[in-house]
């Protein structure tokens, strides 16, 4: 009955907004990533970034992640850690941390987003000779 | 092989050249009065046609637009008909005949596309193909071929070579022709274009046919160099792969490269060449077709000096810090020099145009200086301020044209060595001297010219015996019709210069007085060694080093400018050097700013003729360099003087208003006032020096590295170096 | 060599195909039924008729020896009648260049006897005899050296000529040291040098040895290798006759042609034209080489049978006429023809071109059947390709090429189908180049492909066989 009439959608818009903390945070969520959901939070990993699911959304946007508030706008894909990223990507319904056969090692590096853009981008020095020659003056 | 001999009997014979031994009539020939013979009529592919007797099937067919395949037939060789590719059948005639070497008859009717003719050049085409290797994709000739071309045009679509699986083809050893020429001669087809080119237009006989048959062989008949100054036209010449360029090898297909028209400035004849670049990077020059200046050669200096254009360049302004030139920004380059620029006293700043500035550049700093209440402009190479000086151009220019210099009947050269000064030059008084019994005589020191010439010595008094009329030479003078008189710009930087000049003007005033010449036949000339000299004192710089030395400026420009000048004539000067080379001049500098090269930007250059035009920007500049005149620009606007252009194009109006012919591009402004010139000529005093007249550059080894750029290239280097081992030998 | 020259300007009409060749057939039948008149067929040469009477080097062969045979009798009166009278005596004596080419000698020598446009004219004898088979110039070279030297003081009169230069074949050492000392004899002698014979003529003789390149018997690379240069031809026109041997008007004739002159001269040039069968008149030294019993030089009449030739001066084939396979009637160049030819066929210019070969140099090479006619054209083929100057295309690479097929005919290692492949590739040669060099070198081919075929053929099956055989 309340689907007919179209309330349920009513009654979606408010949760979302009771879970993206009242009106300004939920203003605040829509600023950063464009889009107002609610869902069940699965998990968070050390970055802070949240995992969410919500099986009411159609299969694809039913897991999605909140960028760590640290970040403010500066958030990236990348910036999701591997271990998450298998369950974000529909890889592994289990989340790390109830996968029992995860590897973890000692020697295992610490997770590092994309660094293009920034001065610790990757950059290989060039093997090609200079096309021109600069005059270096004699002294 | 050649048939100079005969050629040279023929025009005996008939007088003069007729067009049946194929020689180009340039646009200055046509000028000349020619009684007009009666023209024949015959008919190609039933198109009918009318031309002078004499001329040949193939051009014949060329003026109704029928194209004639050829390999050993170029228009500016002599005829050598061996390729036999272009047969043509001629009605009621059984046998095909070469229609590059036969002359037309009355209404014969030929058939350029007939079965007959068809078969024979597939016949010529298969024999051809028979021992050249099928290399194609490892052959630096490939895409510009016309081997390549015509087999696919003319040639038949299948092989029936059966020998190959029986006895292969003909292998030959390639010879080593010296660092700029790589062969592969293997894929030599015995046009023998090369061998003729080297006899008639280089005027070097070092290329030959050795053995006959099938083993003939083009070669040096002993290995060894290819001395001549010329020697990259044959790469051109070679219709197939077996002659190319060695520092080109493997570089670049031609259908990648991009094109730009440009012009050499390597030396004054201002040569019209092609740049070929990819990916910013200059790979090749060719020449490009100008009848009235370079016809289709280029000299070897501007062909392959191109690698110079990559090395010792200047890519950052540097200033001297601390005694020592450092790397920094624009801004404080020009802030600096700016700060150089203020409150300076009349005549206290200056500026020396090296030999390839540009017309633009000129005129920029032209305008920077005289804004700073100075005068002192001047080009590095001297010139006589006495006499007319560099006010009436016909003092300082090559008055009669480049093109009509192979027109003359006798030829003075006066302390120069066209054959490295100009090598375009020379090869037209060779191209005189060879079909048109032309006398040449050489004041100077004894010189290794491309023609027998009479060498009359090396003091300058000679000028005066043959003024006078005491000197042998003169009975051969008298008797011309059309006498040329060229002097070098070089011999006029002595101390006596201005004593030489007004002796040759004043020379040539009696000749003309003597001589009935054509009212437009100028006989007194100046060869230039310099791509800039004509340009400077076209825009009005003058010509004395010596006199800004004496001023003694508190800035001074260096354009380019890095001969003769040392840091102790100008010590307390701040030096301010504007160009693309790090060379003598960036070395003494303050503060570099660097410039572009002349494949870099869009300039105006005026050759020795009074020629202005224009060379196209190919590449940009390397790094933070920038097109010279708007490094003069910005300048001006930081230092508070700020010059009344913006672009080019205002900068071009400025250039129309000092001189109007420097826009009026490809075009020769006729020099006039040479009366004048000779009435001048009389106020100089003086007498000569005792000192012989001589030349910088007498041998190969000499003309190679003569300005900033060829001095950076790695391949000119080669050529001096293998020049020097071959002179040895 | 230059007999090839002229049979470019006569044969070429057989390229034209079948209807070619019946034009060709008509033209030729009309040469010898043009004066029904005249001979039909040259007979025995009387011996009063003959012309080099020291051919064999018998008698003296210097001044004294000549002069005793009649040589340099009455010289001095001859050139004085003048350069129309000789021209019109040679034309009236029919007699046609003896350099193989055959072209009427009359009018040759006429087209010099123009006024002068200020260059001398010279008179050029090609004695570069170097066709395989030709031997008949060494012989006047060696043995009558007079005749040769006061045919040039006759010809060059002829033609207003200021000098001849003779041109030896560089093998020829002591032909031209008899020559050279025939001439210091006729200078010593006042018969040549300044007011030759008394006659207020100038005449000067040069003798050029060569260095043995046959292509230097070609007239204008003859010309260029006196000049100094590279012996390789020239492109005509401009004709040596306009532009030749220095630059100046030149004629290049036969040694032979010039030699026979002196005794046109004396003996009328009606006595001359009697001999042999119209328009082929004359006498000839033919060469008889090849499978005879006695090869030898022989002065014949025109127009005598071959086979009366060869079986009267050459004891005849070995193994008898049946045994007889082919004869090359012409010198190396010419193209071979089979027995059934030569029984009938005539020896002069027209009844060989009749039978598709031609006349030549008079230099007959007899085969008989023992020959292996494959390998004996792979031969001259192989000859050519040595002797090809290098100039043009289709000589240089064709001849090459066709060296390499013959090779492989010789063993049968080929396809039938490349018969007619050799067959188009000598049609691709002939005729496309600067000289005839390339021509003489097609025809033998086209001559062996043209009546041996089925040799070929079965060769190339039999090879088959073997290698089969082999494989098995």
């Amino acid at each position: 009955m309340a689907k007919a009439l179209g309330l349920d959608k009513l009654v979606n818009f408010f949760r979302s907004i009771k879970h993206n903390g009242g009106i300004l945070g939920s203003l605040r969520t829509l600023y950063r990533v464009d889009e107002l959901k609610f869902g069940d939070l699965i998990g968070e990993d050390k970055y802070g970034n949240k995992y969410y699911e919500n099986n009411m959304y159609f299969y694809g946007r039913n897991r999605w992640v909140i960028y760590s508030p640290r970040v403010h706008m500066n958030y990236d894909a990348s910036q999701v850690p591997a271990e998450w990223y298998g369950w974000l990507h529909y890889k592994t319904d289990l989340p790390p941390f109830k996968d029992p056969s995860r590897p973890k090692y000692k020697w295992m590096v610490d997770h590092t987003p994309n660094l293009s853009g920034t001065n610790k981008a990757y950059m290989p020095y060039s093997t090609v000779k200079t096309k021109i020659q600069a005059w270096q003056p004699k002294d | 092989m050649l048939r100079l001999p005969l050629f040279r009997a023929i025009s005996r014979s008939n007088g003069r050249l007729t067009s049946a031994v194929c020689f180009h009539n340039s646009a200055a020939n046509q000028q000349q009065p020619q009684q007009q013979p009666e023209l024949i009529e015959l008919f190609i592919d039933d198109k009918p046609v009318q031309v002078p007797p004499g001329t040949t099937v193939l051009k014949a067919a060329a003026m109704v637009g029928v194209e004639i395949p050829r390999f050993c037939y170029h228009e500016r060789l002599a005829i050598a008909g061996n390729c036999r590719m272009c047969l043509v059948e001629i009605e009621k005639q059984v046998k095909p005949v070469a229609a590059c070497a036969m002359p037309v008859m009355k209404g014969w009717r030929v058939k350029t596309n007939s079965a007959l003719t068809r078969k024979a050049r597939e016949g010529v085409m298969e024999f051809l193909l028979v021992n050249h290797p099928l290399d194609c994709p490892i052959c630096d000739q490939g895409g510009e071929c016309d081997l390549q071309d015509q087999s696919m045009a003319f040639g038949n679509d299948r092989s029936r070579f059966t020998d190959i699986n029986f006895s292969g083809k003909r292998a030959v050893e390639d010879k080593d022709l010296g660092p700029l020429i790589k062969t592969v001669m293997t894929r030599c087809i015995h046009c023998t274009r090369c061998i003729r080119f080297a006899s008639e237009v280089a005027g070097v006989d070092d290329l030959g046919t050795t053995g006959r048959g099938n083993e003939m062989q083009v070669g040096t008949y002993v290995e060894k160099l290819f001395m001549s100054e010329v020697s990259g036209n044959i790469i051109d010449l070679c219709p197939v792969g077996a002659l190319t360029s060695k520092p080109y090898a493997f570089v670049a297909r031609p259908w990648e490269n991009h094109r730009t028209d440009s012009i050499d400035v390597h030396d004054a004849v201002g040569s019209n060449i092609v740049v070929s670049h990819r990916t910013g990077e200059v790979l090749r020059i060719l020449p490009r077709v100008n009848e009235d200046v370079n016809e289709e050669w280029l000299a070897d200096k501007a062909r392959f000096s191109y690698d110079g254009l990559k090395r010792q360049r200047l890519i950052t302004p540097m200033l001297k810090i601390d005694g020592k030139l450092q790397n920094v920004e624009w801004e404080d380059a020009l802030v600096a020099a700016a700060r150089a620029l203020q409150d300076l006293p009349p005549n206290k700043c200056a500026a020396i145009a090296g030999c390839m500035a540009d017309a633009e550049v000129l005129v920029a700093v032209k305008d920077l200086v005289n804004t700073l209440d100075s005068e002192l402009l001047t080009t590095e190479q001297e010139f006589p301020k006495s006499g007319a000086g560099v006010d009436l151009r016909s003092n300082y220019l090559l008055n009669n044209k480049i093109a009509n210099v192979e027109h003359a009947d006798v030829i003075l050269l006066i302390g120069t060595n066209p054959r490295f000064e100009a090598p375009l030059v020379n090869t037209r008084i060779r191209k005189g001297y060879l079909h048109r019994e032309q006398n040449v005589a050489v004041i100077g020191p004894k010189l290794d010219l491309t023609y027998d010439h009479e060498n009359l010595g090396q003091s300058p008094d000679i000028i005066s015996q043959i003024k006078s009329g005491s000197h042998p030479f003169c009975e051969v003078l008298k008797n011309a019709k059309k006498p040329m008189i060229i002097l070098g710009a070089d011999v006029l930087t002595r101390k006596d210069g201005d004593k030489i000049l007004a002796e040759t003007q004043s020379l040539c005033k009696n000749i003309e007085k003597t001589v009935k010449t054509d009212a437009d036949w100028k006989v007194f000339n100046i060869l230039h060694t310099n791509a800039s000299q004509v340009t400077a004192l076209d825009v009005g710089y003058a010509a004395s080093l010596e006199e800004v030395k004496k001023a003694k400026p508190s800035v001074l420009f260096l354009l380019g400018a890095d001969e003769n000048i040392k840091k102790e004539d100008f010590g307390e000067s701040c030096i301010i050097y504007v160009g693309s080379h790090g060379d003598n001049g960036a070395q003494i500098a303050d503060i570099v700013l660097p410039g572009a090269a002349y494949t870099e930007k869009t300039a105006t250059y005026v050759n020795m003729e009074g020629r202005a035009q224009l060379t196209n920007a190919a590449i940009t500049p390397p790094g933070m360099a920038r097109p010279d005149w708007k490094i003069i620009r910005a300048l001006s606007e930081i230092a508070g003087h700020r010059l009344p252009y913006d672009d080019l194009h205002e900068l071009r109006d400025r250039i129309a208003e000092i001189a109007p012919h420097l826009v009026n591009y490809g075009e020769v402004e006729p020099s006039n006032f040479l009366k004048q010139v000779y009435e001048l000529a009389k106020t100089t005093q003086g007498s000569f020096l005792p000192d012989p007249i001589d030349i910088k550059q007498k041998s190969l080894d000499q003309f190679f590295m003569t300005n900033a750029i060829s001095r950076a290239s790695p391949t000119m280097a080669k050529c001096v170096q293998a020049v020097q081992k071959q002179k040895q030998v | 060599m230059a007999g090839v020259i002229v049979r470019t300007l006569s044969v070429p009409k057989r390229q034209l195909g079948l209807l070619g060749q019946l034009v060709n057939n008509q033209q030729s039948r009309s040469y010898a039924d043009a004066a029904p008149e005249g001979k039909k067929v040259g007979g025995p040469l009387a011996d009063e008729d003959r012309i080099f009477t020291n051919l064999y080097g018998r008698h003296d062969w210097r001044l004294k020896g000549a002069m005793k045979r009649g040589d340099w009798y009455k010289t001095k009166e001859i050139v004085e009648k003048g350069a129309d009278w000789i021209i019109n005596e040679i034309k009236v004596s029919g007699l046609r260049g003896r350099g193989g080419a055959g072209f009427p000698s009359g009018m040759k020598w006429s087209f010099m006897n123009k006024p002068s446009d200020g260059r001398p004219k010279y008179l050029v004898i090609n004695g570069d005899e170097g066709e395989p088979g030709t031997c008949k110039d060494r012989e006047i070279l060696r043995h009558d050296p007079h005749k040769l030297i006061e045919g040039c003081l006759i010809a060059g009169r002829a033609m207003g000529a200021c000098a001849a230069y003779i041109y030896i074949r560089g093998e020829f050492y002591n032909e031209a040291s008899n020559t050279q000392v025939a001439i210091a004899e006729a200078y010593q002698a006042g018969l040549l040098g300044k007011n030759a014979c008394g006659s207020g003529y100038d005449f000067d003789v040069f003798v050029q040895r060569g260095a043995g390149a046959y292509i230097c018997g070609e007239e204008t690379a003859l010309i260029e290798s006196i000049e100094g240069k590279q012996g390789k031809p020239r492109l005509k026109p401009p004709f040596p006759a306009d532009v030749g041997l220095f630059g100046c008007p030149t004629t290049v004739t036969n040694v032979e042609t010039v030699a026979v002159a002196p005794t046109i001269c004396r003996r009328g040039g009606s006595w001359f034209g009697a001999l042999g069968r119209p328009r082929n008149s004359g006498t000839k030294l033919y060469n008889i080489s090849g499978h005879v019993n006695t090869p030898c030089t022989v002065e014949e009449e025109m127009s005598i049978p071959l086979k009366e030739l060869i079986e009267r001066h050459a004891g005849g084939v070995i193994g008898g006429w049946d045994n007889l396979l082919g004869i090359i009637p012409g010198g190396s160049s010419t193209p071979v023809i089979p027995k059934h030819i030569c029984d009938t066929v005539l020896m002069d210019y027209d009844d060989l071109v009749r039978v598709q070969s031609s006349f030549g140099t008079a230099a007959v090479i007899v085969m008989n059947k023992q020959t292996d006619i494959i390998k004996a054209i792979a031969r001259l083929i192989s000859f050519y390709k040595h002797e090809s100057c290098g100039q043009c295309t289709p000589c240089r690479e064709g001849i090459a090429w066709m060296y390499k097929i013959m090779q492989r005919f010789v063993q049968g290692n080929a396809e039938v189908h490349e018969i007619d492949m050799l067959w188009e590739l000598t049609k691709q040669i002939e005729l496309h180049t600067i000289c005839a060099l390339a021509d003489g070198a097609a025809w033998p081919v086209q001559g062996l492909i043209r009546h041996f075929r089925p040799e070929i053929e079965s060769r190339i099956k039999n090879f088959k066989g073997q290698k089969v055989a082999v494989t098995r």
